[in-house]
């Protein structure tokens, strides 16, 4: 099962208790981290870099695979549910498609999806497709058994930074860096609801240009709501001023549910990475433009962030384990880091690419 | 200049000037040439600049020296180009396709890193001190004395403080006019009440009383004050052109943006005797999100200046125009936690083409990793001394300038003599 | 006739007492001698002289009443008297205000000390009649701790305690010398501008610095105990060091360093203060007599304020082979200068008594342009930007109107002694002075120079679109009540046409010109009233407008 939609069952109560989250596992990269994501089996952890490879860690072992077989950087991964297979999406418009079991993992398929960067790959539920989506303005689906083309979704005019499956499998939806929502029918194989999302973006008047997007889309495990991170109210852009924003979206309304912000201003930068946590509340992860990075943790029926967790270096990819009690984050210095929310136990280790023995499961 | 006492200062501006071109010299004769064909033979024989600044400072990386794969190479793709040999960044295709038309120069070192300075000094080809900008250096000596345009004319979105309007002590009369957008200049209607023939009655009065003035009187200032009443008709008469005469097809060539419709007023500008148009495009200092910026930037650049370059082409007025695209500084190779890049004087580049440069070259290079020049290395006064003698001036000759010795370029240093035809 | 100009100087230093300046500056000039009077221009008549006066003293031109009064004034000390009226009025002061303040700040933007500060201390100077090497030193020793004497500090302070900016104005604005290209060697075209001229100014300032206090924020400067001055020539590779001095003086040598060298150490927050200041030293050594540059720059650009060219020109290019055009003539000027104490009121007065300022602006006979650079004719001086604002708004009659009104509210405000007030010079000029000052702001973004300023002649098309089309000029010559337009709306030629030329040109017109005049308005019958406008605007925007002449 995709750690997205995880079950509520698997969480240990008497254990999470996110106000205590500490690091206990550490994975280093000699180059910023760009993305990252933990299989659905809470063997691996990947990141992009800026570099063309991809850094592949077994969580128990810390052992490291380099995987090499991409131009550009690699802007975001996504594997499938028995973690075998892992797609990687980079700014040069190629998937691919690798068997993490093998030893030094080559390249099974490379899809040139799209004209200028792939910026987001996903699995569909049913583990047959994924959804891309890019610079060259389109939405795309593929058949991963043979790489060819299902669906070529147009109506976005500006640059597609994020796209996401419905969980029920029928339907798609995407972001663009004017804010602006999609949401694609895969059945009919047709537009189905534009949603403003404009939130999202900031026009910098100093500069004359844009900036928003989708960083990250992630919908809820029951499919009522989907969260995007990204930015809001610009500032000066270009210095990194402008405010994280995690905005949560209905999905039978495509009303916009709720706005998460920083709780006392200070942060200004990118919201990299959001997962909902089955205990009812949000995880979002910051990128200050200082270079320090921040774990908020909301409730959506309150006000404030009910935690915050000081980060040593800014975060630009999140992912939950299946185990529901730790997070992972693809830093700026180049490390990826485990962060367990619950008390310290003496077995707690923080030493470098050493993971911590997982027993809670 | 060296003056002696007790010369007189009108012989020696009439002496000075022998450092002007032939082809200069020649358009000073304007007042003999009545026949069409000749007129516009010597409008083809202007020699003018184009100037498109990208304000901020472009990214090197990300435009005119990519270095894919390598450690500070960030995202992009180097594309091939019309040049067999010359790769550019895959942000510039359809520059790429019109390489054969610019050089390249990727060996700048200027030692700044500061918007103020770096772009001064772009400007002027000086580090300090007071110094016309080149546009104010075309405008004194390439514009043609007929044209009612002012010399040198600037297209920009806001204001950046161009003291003087870069004319230093060359006059108020080169310094830049600053159009915002392509909004005509303030003051460009009469006023209300004023219909064209009360402003013709009451422009014809002044000039009795002018006349009656000058009497027995010193003609030079005086003339220069009509000069500037003419200048200020001819702006009034052609107001339509910045009103936007831009045909349907010219907007689907040039997009409908803001850059899009500066570079058509640039090129309407040139057509119409402007010695120096500098465009200004805004927006490359890229802090952060240095790639998704720059991707954004230069997707507009891109087009619009390729068809920019395209008609003065087709027109026959490359050759006899000076097309440079710069900066005030480059960007780090080093991308900052913001995915941005800083302020990068110490190697970096532009491109030009056009009047009097060598197309399709390559000057100068950097080391693998863009963190140094490895070739050839030059600054702003080495540019500024290239640009002047691409359009046929002696840029280490003396300004015109009655009791002033001041070299025109810095004594210090030379053109780029490869880059030059 | 350069010896004989030397003897006169010679003469004129051991004979002061006996013979006024004026006399001698003639004489200098080349007035008596046969080669000169065949070119020289006539006198100037009354009413061009008192324009003239009018603007280079006041700032702007006479008004009708005042232009008419003048010459209705039969005796024969007149333009002495009007000399004299104007150097002590308040709008003396606020002319030199504006001059110096364009000449010492060029029209920079504020920075650390407000303008409006800095003008007023300039406007209090001038109305004090303070020595020029006193003001100097002032600007040169303030540190802009005291609140006093801080508005003098802006000189250095709006540089930025930049070396190279600061060096390079002190020789341009106090020494004559543009130094700068002798900041990487020596000059390369000027024989004489050497790179420890430029490198010997700098060393009394490169050891301070724009201190700003962490808690008020205000800066200030302060001054380390060291730093030495050396310089690579970028040609030769050759390098030297240096004192401070100036130009060809002994460099002033530091005292033996003291064990402590600090009154204030240097720290962060505070602004160290050394035992021993180089810049100190500046000051004394600028104004020191020995100092031949500063006297001298002052007395030329002085004599270039009233006559509208130097004797050394370019004012900041004083070299070997840019010598002055008449040198006995300078040195005349600039030493009774200094002998007077730099007493700037005096040398006005006594340039403008002199026949040299005192011609016409018209050649005579087939005399060519180049002899207004001898002085032979008057120069025609383009207005500066307050002087072409203030006396438009006195052509118009704005000034005359909004000091009516001025009065007026004052006087219904009902504060004690406003009836008194209201006749108090000094009150009138900076209440209409506040009224007003906008519009002068606005001329001067528009035809003021930012920057190096020269006596060159200037003209761009957005000054002549403003003056054409811009809407503060319409609204003055619209027909609003007391304004010029519907004063002469009122009146029939020719009293219509002398009302005109007086308000406008401060004279009365030729015959030939109520003519021409009249023949206008006949022609345009059906509509007087804009016909009206048009002639002022007309007039306003004419080169005899333009130009001091």
């Amino acid at each position: 099962m995709n750690a997205d939609i995880a079950d509520k069952n698997t969480i240990d109560r008497n254990l999470l208790d996110v106000t205590q989250s500490h690091q206990v596992a550490e994975f280093k990269h000699e180059i910023a981290l760009t993305t990252l994501r933990v299989d659905p089996t809470d063997r691996f952890v990947a990141a992009g870099a800026e570099d063309p490879d991809v850094q592949l860690w077994e969580l128990a072992s810390s052992e490291r695979r380099t995987l090499k077989g991409h131009k550009s950087w690699v802007r975001s991964i996504d594997f499938s549910a028995d973690g075998n297979r892992m797609f990687t999406a980079c700014w040069g418009g190629i998937v691919n498609v690798w068997d993490t079991s093998q030893s030094e993992p080559k390249p099974l398929r490379t899809i040139h999806a799209h004209k200028g960067a792939a910026r987001f790959v996903r699995v569909s539920p049913d583990g047959q497709q994924l959804a891309t989506c890019g610079n060259d303005l389109r939405v795309k689906v593929w058949n991963i058994g043979d790489g060819k083309i299902v669906h070529e979704f147009s109506g976005h005019e500006r640059h597609v930074y994020g796209v996401s499956f419905h969980p029920d499998g029928t339907h798609l939806v995407s972001q663009d860096l004017m804010g602006g929502i999609n949401v694609w029918d895969l059945q009919s194989g047709k537009h189905k609801q534009s949603i403003d999302g404009s939130v999202m973006t900031g026009y910098d008047k100093k500069f004359a240009a844009d900036m928003g997007g989708s960083r990250d889309l992630q919908f809820k495990a029951d499919g009522s709501q989907w969260a995007s991170a990204g930015i809001t109210k610009v500032t000066n852009s270009f210095a990194g001023v402008q405010d994280p924003i995690v905005v949560l979206f209905d999905w039978t309304t495509g009303k916009e549910i709720k706005q998460i912000k920083s709780d006392d201003n200070n942060v200004k930068g990118i919201a990299w990475g959001v997962r909902f946590h089955p205990d009812n509340f949000v995880i979002t992860a910051v990128a200050d433009r200082s270079g320090k990075g921040e774990l908020w943790f909301y409730r959506p029926e309150e006000e404030k962030a009910f935690h915050t967790m000081k980060l040593p270096s800014a975060a630009r990819g999140l992912d939950l384990l299946s185990d529901n009690l730790r997070v992972a984050v693809a830093h700026a210095d180049g490390h990826a880091r485990i962060y367990r929310m619950t008390a310290k136990r003496p077995a707690d280790t923080t030493t470098p690419a050493k993971a911590a023995p997982e027993t809670a499961k | 200049m060296r003056r002696n006492q007790g010369c007189n200062p009108l012989e020696h501006e009439m002496a000075r000037r022998r450092f002007l071109t032939s082809t200069v010299a020649g358009a000073a004769g304007i007042g003999l040439v009545d026949t069409h064909a000749q007129a516009d033979q010597l409008k083809h024989q202007q020699k003018r600049i184009l100037q498109v600044f990208l304000q901020g400072g472009v990214s090197q990386l990300e435009s005119w020296d990519p270095k894919p794969g390598t450690v500070h190479g960030g995202p992009f793709q180097a594309i091939p180009t019309s040049v067999p040999g010359i790769h550019i960044s895959e942000l510039l295709p359809n520059i790429a396709q019109r390489m054969h038309l610019l050089s390249i120069v990727r060996s700048i070192n200027i030692k700044i890193n500061d918007h103020e300075q770096g772009r001064q000094f772009m400007e002027k080809g000086r580090r300090v001190g007071q110094f016309p900008y080149v546009g104010a250096v075309a405008s004194k000596y390439l514009a043609t004395p007929n044209s009612n345009l002012p010399g040198y004319v600037h297209v920009s979105s806001r204001g950046l403080s161009d003291v003087a309007g870069g004319a230093a002590f060359l006059g108020a009369k080169h310094g830049q006019l600053k159009l915002e957008g392509i909004k005509p200049p303030g003051n460009l209607s009469a006023p209300a009440g004023i219909d064209a023939v009360a402003d013709a009655s009451r422009d014809k009065l002044r000039l009795q009383f002018n006349q009656r003035f000058a009497d027995r009187r010193s003609k030079a200032m005086t003339e220069a004050y009509d000069a500037s009443y003419d200048q200020a008709a001819g702006l009034m008469e052609r107001r339509a052109m910045f009103e936007g005469t831009a045909s349907k097809k010219d907007l689907e060539r040039y997009g409908t943006h803001d850059f899009g419709r500066y570079c058509l007023l640039a090129r309407t500008l040139l057509e119409n005797g402007a010695a120096c148009v500098k465009v200004t495009h805004h927006g490359y200092d890229s802090h952060a999100e240095n790639f998704n910026f720059h991707l954004e930037q230069l997707g507009e650049f891109d087009r619009p200046f390729c068809m920019l370059l395209d008609d003065l082409e087709t027109r026959g007025m490359l050759e006899s125009t000076l097309v440079v695209i710069y900066s005030e500084f480059g960007r780090t190779p080093k991308v900052n936690v913001r995915y941005g890049r800083d302020h990068w004087g110490t190697a970096w580049s532009i491109a030009l083409g056009g009047c009097g440069i060598q197309p399709g070259a390559v000057i100068g290079s950097t080391n693998e990793t863009g963190t140094e020049v490895a070739d050839r290395e030059v600054d702003a006064s080495h540019l500024f001394h290239t640009y002047l003698q691409a359009v046929g001036l002696d840029s280490t000759a003396e300004h015109d300038l009655p009791g002033r010795s001041i070299p025109i370029g810095d004594p210090a240093t030379e053109s780029i003599q490869e880059l030059l035809v | 006739m350069l010896i004989s100009l030397t003897m006169i100087a010679c003469s004129a230093a051991s004979s002061v007492a006996d013979t006024p300046l004026h006399k001698w500056v003639d004489m200098a000039v080349g007035m008596g001698s046969v080669g000169f009077e065949n070119v020289a221009a006539d006198d100037a008549g009354d009413a061009a002289f008192a324009r003239r006066l009018y603007l280079d003293l006041t700032g702007m031109i006479p008004s009708a009443e005042q232009a008419r009064r003048f010459l209705a004034d039969r005796s024969t000390d007149k333009r002495a008297r009007l000399i004299d009226q104007l150097l002590t009025s308040p709008q003396y002061a606020r002319r030199m205000q504006y001059e110096f303040d364009t000449m010492l700040m060029e029209r920079r933007p504020d920075k650390h000390i407000k303008s409006d500060e800095w003008r007023n201390y300039l406007r209090q100077s001038f109305a004090q009649n303070k020595p020029w090497d006193q003001l100097v030193s002032e600007m040169l020793t303030a540190d802009g701790t005291d609140e006093k004497t801080r508005p003098a500090a802006r000189f250095l302070l709006d540089r930025e305690m930049k070396t190279d900016t600061m060096t390079r104005d002190l020789g341009r604005i106090f020494l004559g010398r543009d130094l700068q290209c002798a900041q990487c060697h020596d000059h390369p075209n000027i024989e004489g501008y050497l790179q420890r001229h430029y490198h010997g100014l700098a060393a009394f300032l490169n050891r301070s610095y724009l201190f700003t206090d962490p808690k008020s924020k205000q800066t200030s400067i302060g001054e380390k105990a060291e730093g030495a001055v050396k310089f690579t020539s970028v040609f030769t590779s050759e390098s030297d060091e240096t004192a401070p001095r100036l130009l060809d003086l002994p460099p002033i040598e530091d005292p033996p360093a003291a064990e402590e060298p600090y009154t204030v150490k240097p720290d962060k927050k505070v602004r160290s203060v050394p035992v021993y200041s180089r810049r100190l030293q500046l000051a004394a050594a600028m104004t020191d007599p020995a100092n031949v540059a500063f006297r001298r720059n002052i007395a030329n650009r002085l004599w270039a304020l009233m006559m509208g060219r130097g004797i050394v020109e370019p004012l900041d290019m004083w070299h070997a082979e840019n010598p002055p055009l008449r040198p006995a003539l300078l040195d005349l000027l600039a030493d009774t200068l200094a002998d007077h104490d730099y007493d700037i009121r005096y040398l006005l007065r006594e340039l403008a008594l002199t026949k040299t300022y005192q011609q016409s602006s018209q050649y005579n006979g087939d005399a060519e342009d180049s002899d207004a650079a001898h002085f032979a004719v008057s120069m025609l001086k383009p207005l500066s930007p307050e002087q072409l604002a203030w006396s438009m708004m006195q052509a118009t009659s704005l000034t005359e109107t909004t000091l009516k009104d001025l009065k007026a509210k004052h006087l219904a405000a009902g504060t004690e002694d406003a009836e008194k007030q209201i006749d108090d010079p000094l009150w009138q000029e900076e209440t209409l002075h506040n009224a007003l000052k906008a519009h002068v702001d606005t001329f001067a973004g528009l035809f003021g120079v930012v920057g190096i300023q020269t006596s060159r002649f200037d003209a761009s098309a957005d000054q002549a679109l403003f003056v054409r089309n811009g809407a503060a000029l319409q609204s003055w010559i619209a027909s609003g009540s007391g304004q010029l337009t519907s004063r002469l709306n009122m009146l029939q030629p020719p009293d219509l046409i002398d009302e005109f030329y007086f308000s406008v040109f401060s004279r009365p017109p030729a015959i030939g010109e109520i003519h021409f005049v009249t023949q206008f308005l006949e022609q345009q019958p059906d509509d007087r009233e804009s016909a009206i406008r048009k002639l002022v605007w007309a007039a306003l925007s004419s080169a005899e407008f333009r130009f001091n002449h």
